[in-house]
């Protein structure tokens, strides 16, 4: 593993790689090694000694921090201000334990969100700009430290969500917010998934600004101490307004039955949980699904995965479940297969090895993208040795 | 002034045949536009200062047609210009001698409402406005809120990533955007996104919203619609001067309050638009903020009860809390109206759209103002204050020999001191033709050649709005343009 | 923007006022949003910043008129519904006039288009000739079919038989009470206005002036119509016929000023598309000499529609509700052109009546003087659109101030009303013959 601690010695390094031709996988502490496809590669190159916030701005609400900074060391940065990331980006349960180090750079290369996505956006949204370097070992800035910036062809978003495949991420300015002065929840019990993505649907369709609309089927309700299902709603904001919308919400959806609130503690515990994934059972054999779908096509989706062996549950109002189970290529190719037919998103985050390499784990590309793409990935990364095979099969 | 390229004389002595083939794709009898005189009104946008007459219009009325004119349009090698409205301020929608303008106009249905899913499906000449207007009986609207909303059709937007007052909460047109239909040069169809939130594999979106036509022709486009908040309710705050305006911004924000909208007004600019709005904007002031909160009422009054405290703290000439929808619309009035208010009281303006770091505010109109002396030109200033977005508009009269030049020159230094001070060229206006020129100034060769080359992956031969964007002296080969000037 | 005049061509006073119009718009394209033909046909032409500018094309190079020009001038409803919209407060009614005059002059037309306008214009001004034309077209009406289906020519005398044999139910049996000059004020009087009688609407729905004239008599006003003063001259100035507009409008203003005295309150007109032009006199007779222009001046500043003139003297309703829904449509040439909006509404609703209104109540019904026969095709698209609007709110009838836009939207299972034959209903006189069937 090769870990420069500057910009110019991942120049360098990346220079020397293409030169010879050797692939690098790019990595920050390797949290997400085992996501999408196995990466063919001759070395591997990491962010974690390039680290630290380089600027801090609190009442512009940007944030600038290398690739390699610790998740967890830029919110605590942002926590003295008073504020956080907008994304509430995930450290999900099934990446292992408290020890497990995320970086900046690999949040935003695979552009993980959390449950605050469905009201304020995604990882994507919020970055401003960034720093790269391409296969040539070429330094690129695009976009910039200001909130708004249409001075030529946004390469951040194209890079964000990217997975190294394009370019490695140097630093990245993201715009960030203060954080909620109060936090509370309504829960609804024991709905279906289709009435409870009703009523997610009827909060999210309500004046009162929800920031998180999730359901917990069954099983995942299980593992969070809750006996039924339970849908889940909430709203962030002054304690007078939480308070006031919970209410008016509660009157509002008195029609899909019983509810109850959480308090501050409750709703920071749940959401966290809902983030990170917690309600998903992972063993060491299962694949895990990250599917993006129209809301209401969520309880579709969630029945066929439980009829293939898979479960789990709904965020973001029923358009985003993760869902983990049995791994076998038939499963794999069933759920993919009724993802598309409703024309939505998925990534295949983790599969077992023996079928990772031969499965796809984003959607296959029609002919004219895929052209489009290769020529792209030539623009940045000439050689084609920035984390081949990762997105799609080289 | 910036240089067009001299037009492909192969293109201009084929024009007849490339007419009688862009109308068999387009029978409709006024489908394509190739009489001069009809084509005078398409050779300008809303950057009036540049005019070129394009080969010939057309107006297809469906995606198969566009992708037929592309299609067509590559294999005669001829460029495209994508025009929306019109209303570009950067002349994104500027023709070319030698060019087709594509007008979008004539798509201008609404496809399809899901409430439950919270989106819209829209054809790119649907104007902004439009998509608000479709659902606003239930409650709903369409975010991004630029100021040309009731003209500007979400294709532009497209192009320019377009943004509006409502930005600082809502996000611009890249945040409010779920899939797009987008038409390639070669003719191909893609559907990119869909109707939900993440779309999976390189966010193509991204790159095409913004993307100021240069990668292909948007048709369709799926967007967010969110519901209203409960109602809504504006303040105006005045100040006695622009650095104690810029201070209250920044307590404001620093509080931890973030406000739907936040935006800031100089004396000339409070000026036109009170002329122009009666919306009771203070004439004695040196500066103004408007303040838009959100809420039941019980909210909006406790919300801004805190912020007229923290105003109350920067000694305010006035403050003034709308009592009423009335009285807010006509605040917006004036500041939407803006622009058209400053062709009130000068002939002619130039829009800048530089963005700053919101704390180099005072610094940056100072140094204005000692520009505008230097020049003998004057210029107001609004500043969408929340996000940094600066609008100096100058005032000229481009009937006097010279003025236009001077106001030009006058804003690639207002521009130049965007950059300088940690902003950038433009903030939502895009780069057009007007600011092509200046991508140097914030750009490296690399990061440009980088830009081109993400363009080139498109749109090989550089067919698709050609001369925007990119500075043109270092092309890529394939899209040498022989008789560059 | 930018004009290119030269030094000569500024000294023509006309010409100056053109420039200083085009200096005034920027280009923002805001008014192509809110313009009718754009939002029909789609094309930069068609909008009214695409006029502007082909107006100053045309008039930069002082050449004669070609015929795109004209096609798309033509093709302006003169809603001024960009005016409305214009931030930059442009005056494109001045604008546009001047083009068509300068188009009339300076450009002939087809023979059959030619010929089409001189007919309207040497029929509509006339009540008796109009009258006789009804009554032939009326004979005509069963031969529609044998009427080939392609051609502007075709189609324009299929719009106009359509429009002869409007279905509009009006009161029969009224008479011509405008033959009468003095109408007294009943009771004591309080006021004393000029009613212009006009052309077209005399012989289209005679009601209307006869609810005019009631109502305001109740309400012991004196009501007096001059017996020369007949057709404002809309007609032929909205054709660019400028000549013919300054005969007609010049009859009008002696015969109305003859008629003033010191207690005349206003002009009343009742048919808003010839208010606006009335109120415009003065600018628009400014070169005809100051005799003239001084008269049209005074007569400018006294016209009134009569919807601010009752407004204005405070209506009031004698008759118990109703219960009827009335769609207000608001006609062009009220909304844009005299900037009357809340009038109307807020008098029908005084009279008892819940107001209901469409959606993009800012857009032009079609009608807009002859444009409906000139240009049918445009006008049936907006018909149709405007009656889609107005049908959604299921009213029982749909109230307008101008006789125009009230026969262009008759025929859909709809009455069509003058709002203040519903005024006057309600203040004491017969139900509106409309409302009856
Ligand atoms: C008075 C005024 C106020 C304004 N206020 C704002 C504001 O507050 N915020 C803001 O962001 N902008 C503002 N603008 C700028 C302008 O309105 C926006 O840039 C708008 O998005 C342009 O939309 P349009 O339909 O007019 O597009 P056009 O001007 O016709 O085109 C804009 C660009 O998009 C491309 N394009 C158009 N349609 C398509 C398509 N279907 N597919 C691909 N490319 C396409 C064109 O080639 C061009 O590069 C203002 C303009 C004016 C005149
Ligand atoms: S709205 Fe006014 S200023 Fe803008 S283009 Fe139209 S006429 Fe010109
Ligand atoms: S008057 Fe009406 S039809 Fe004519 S340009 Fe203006 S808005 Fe369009």
């Amino acid at each position: 593993m090769i870990a420069p601690d500057s910009e110019a010695g991942f120049a360098a390094a990346i220079a020397a790689a293409t030169a010879a031709k050797t692939a690098l996988n790019l990595t920050g502490y390797g949290s997400k090694a085992g996501f999408l496809r196995p990466v063919v590669a001759g070395e591997t190159l990491s962010t974690r000694a390039f680290r630290g916030v380089s600027l801090y701005a609190p009442k512009e609400l940007v944030l600038s921090a290398r690739a390699g900074t610790p998740l967890a060391e830029l919110e605590a940065v942002l926590a003295e201000s008073g504020q956080q990331m907008i994304a509430e980006p995930p450290r999900y349960g099934f990446l292992g334990g408290d020890g497990v180090v995320q970086s900046l750079g690999g949040i935003i290369a695979c552009n993980l969100s959390g449950p605050r996505r469905i009201a304020w956006g995604a990882m994507r949204d919020h970055v401003l700009g960034v720093r790269a370097i391409t296969g040539r070992g070429e330094i690129v800035r695009s976009g910039g430290r200001v909130l708004k910036n249409v001075t030529g062809l946004d390469l951040a978003k194209l890079l964000t969500g990217s997975y190294g495949t394009l370019a490695l991420l140097t630093e990245i300015t993201v715009k960030v917010l203060p954080i909620p002065e109060a936090t509370g929840t309504l829960v609804l019990h024991d709905l279906t998934p289709a009435r409870a993505v009703a009523a997610l649907s009827a909060a999210l369709g309500s004046p009162f600004s929800v920031t998180g609309a999730a359901y917990l089927p069954e099983r995942a309700a299980a593992a969070m101490g809750y006996d039924r299902p339970v849908a889940l709603i909430r709203i962030e904001d002054v304690a007078a307004s939480v308070a006031y919308r919970l209410q008016a919400l509660r009157q509002q959806l008195g029609r899909y039955g019983a509810s109850a609130l959480l308090d501050q503690a409750g709703s920071l515990a749940i959401w966290q949980a809902v983030r990170d994934a917690t309600p998903l059972a992972v063993g060491a054999d299962t694949m895990i699904w990250r599917v993006s779908v129209a809301p209401s096509q969520g309880p579709g989706i969630l029945e066929r995965a439980q009829s293939l062996g898979l479960d789990g549950y709904l965020d973001w109002g029923g358009g985003l479940l993760l869902l983990a189970g049995p791994a076998t290529q038939a499963a794999a190719a069933a759920l993919s297969g009724a993802v598309a037919a409703v024309r939505g998103g998925w990534w295949l985050l983790r599969a077992p090895e023996s079928l990772r390499a031969s499965l796809d784990a984003v959607p296959p590309e029609p002919a004219a993208l895929a052209a489009i793409r290769g020529r792209l990935q030539s623009a940045f990364d000439p050689a084609g040795v920035f984390t081949p095979g990762k997105l799609h099969a080289a | 002034m910036i240089a067009l390229p001299a037009p492909n004389p192969a293109t201009l002595a084929r024009r007849d045949a490339l007419v009688a083939g862009l109308r068999k794709i387009l029978p409709a009898a006024d489908g394509v536009i190739a009489d001069p005189v009809r084509l005078k009104p398409y050779e300008t946008d809303g950057l009036t200062a540049y005019r070129q007459m394009p080969l010939a219009v057309v107006l297809p009325e469906t995606t198969e047609q566009v992708a037929a004119i592309l299609a067509f349009c590559q294999a005669q090698n001829v460029r495209v210009i994508p025009r929306g409205a019109g209303t570009s301020l950067a002349g994104g929608a500027l023709p070319l001698a030698d060019a087709v303008v594509i007008g979008m106009m004539r798509m201008n249905r609404i496809l399809q409402i899901d409430y439950a899913d919270r989106y819209a499906v829209v054809q790119a000449g649907v104007t902004n406005l439009g998509i608000t207007r479709a659902v606003e009986a239930d409650g709903f609207f369409y975010a991004p809120d630029p100021s040309s909303q009731l003209a500007c059709m979400i294709g532009g937007n497209i192009g320019m990533n377009s943004g509006g007052a409502h930005c600082l909460k809502y996000g611009v047109t890249a945040n409010n955007v779920l899939g797009v239909k987008l038409v390639t040069i070669t003719g191909d169809i893609i559907e990119l996104g869909g109707t939900h939130l993440d779309a999976a594999g390189y966010d193509w979106l991204g790159i095409i919203i913004g993307s100021e036509g240069q990668l292909g022709i948007v048709t369709e486009i799926t967007v967010r619609i969110l519901r209203a908040a409960e109602g809504t309710r504006a303040m105006l705050a005045a100040f006695s001067s622009n650095a104690i305006a810029g201070a209250c911004v920044d307590a404001i924000i620093g509080s931890g309050i973030i406000p739907v909208a936040l935006e800031f007004m100089d004396r000339p600019a409070i000026h036109a638009c009170e002329a122009f709005a009666h919306a009771g904007y203070p004439l004695d002031a040196e500066a103004m903020l408007i303040i838009e909160v959100e809420g039941s009422a019980d909210e909006q009054t406790a919300m801004l009860e805190r912020i007229k405290e923290i105003c109350s703290a920067f000694a305010p000439t006035s403050l003034k809390i709308s009592q009423n929808d009335a009285e807010s619309a006509a605040i917006w009035k004036g500041r939407k109206g803006a622009f058209g208010a400053i062709g009130r009281i000068s002939p002619d303006y130039l829009c800048m759209d530089g963005t700053i770091p919101t704390s180099t505010l005072p610094q940056v109109l100072a140094r204005i103002e000692a520009l505008s002396a230097e020049y003998g030109l004057k210029v107001a200033n609004i500043f969408h204050a929340g996000d940094g977005n600066l609008h100096p508009l100058i005032m000229f009269d481009a009937n006097q020999a010279g003025q236009m030049q001077k106001a030009e020159a006058f804003g690639a230094d207002i521009l130049r001191l965007c950059v300088e001070v940690g902003g950038c060229l433009t903030g939502e206006h895009g780069v057009g033709v007007e600011k092509r020129d200046l991508m140097k100034v914030q750009f490296t060769e690399i990061e440009l050649d980088l830009q081109r080359a993400v363009k080139s992956a498109f749109d090989p031969d550089w067919l698709l709005n050609t001369a925007k964007v990119f500075p043109l002296d270092r092309l890529p080969a394939r899209a040498s343009l022989p008789h560059a000037a | 923007m930018q004009t290119n005049f030269t030094e000569v061509q500024l000294r023509d006073p006309a010409i100056q006022v053109a420039d200083s119009i085009l200096r005034s718009c920027v280009h923002c394209g805001f008014c192509t949003a809110t313009c009718p033909s754009f939002i029909t046909v789609g094309d930069e032409d068609d909008s009214p910043r695409g006029r502007i500018y082909l107006i100053k094309e045309m008039l930069e190079s002082g050449s004669a008129a070609s015929a795109p020009v004209a096609f798309h001038l033509d093709r302006c409803l003169s809603c001024l519904s960009c005016m409305t919209t214009c931030p930059s407060g442009v005056d494109y009614m001045h604008l546009i006039d001047h083009a068509r005059t300068h188009v009339e002059q300076t450009f002939r037309r087809p023979w059959h288009d030619r010929g089409l306008r001189a007919v309207l214009a040497a029929i509509l001004p006339y009540p008796a000739r109009m009258r006789w034309a009804l009554r032939a077209a009326g004979l005509a009406r069963p031969f529609v079919g044998l009427i080939p289906q392609r051609g502007v020519l075709f189609a324009r005398m299929r719009a106009m038989l359509a429009l002869a044999a409007s279905e509009r139910v009006v009161a029969q049996g009224v008479g011509d009470v405008t033959a009468q000059t003095v109408h007294p004020a009943q009771g004591t009087r309080r006021g004393r206005v000029l009613l212009l009688a006009g052309c077209a609407q005399r012989v289209l729905d005679p009601g209307i002036h006869a609810a005019t004239i009631r109502l305001l008599n109740r309400m012991g006003v004196e009501v007096v119509i001059p017996q020369a003063a007949g057709c404002c001259g809309a007609l032929t100035h909205h054709m660019g016929k400028h000549a013919a507009f300054v005969a007609q409008a010049g009859a009008t203003i002696r015969a109305m000023t003859d008629a003033l005295d010191e207690e005349t309150d206003a002009i009343i007109i009742n048919v808003s598309g010839c208010g606006t032009v009335v109120k415009d006199y003065g600018f628009a007779l400014r070169g005809e000499g100051p005799d003239l222009a001084g008269k049209a001046a005074k007569i400018s500043a006294l016209a009134m529609d009569v919807s601010a003139y009752l407004l204005k003297i405070g209506y009031q309703r004698t008759r118990p509700e109703s219960g009827l829904t009335i769609a207000y449509h608001a006609a062009c040439s009220l909304q844009h052109g005299q900037k009357i909006t809340d009038a109307p509404k807020a008098l029908l609703r005084q009279a008892g009546f819940r107001v209901v209104e469409p959606r993009d109540a800012h857009l032009c019904c079609g009608s807009a003087g002859t444009y409906n026969i000139l240009q049918p095709e445009i006008a049936s698209s907006l018909r149709a659109r405007k009656l889609d609007t107005l049908t959604a709110l299921s009213p029982d009838a749909i109230a307008a101030g101008n006789i125009g836009c009230l026969t262009q939207l008759a025929g859909a299972g709809i009455p069509t009303i003058h709002t203040v034959e519903l005024l006057d209903w309600m203040a004491g006189g017969p139900c509106p013959a409309g409302l009856k069937s």
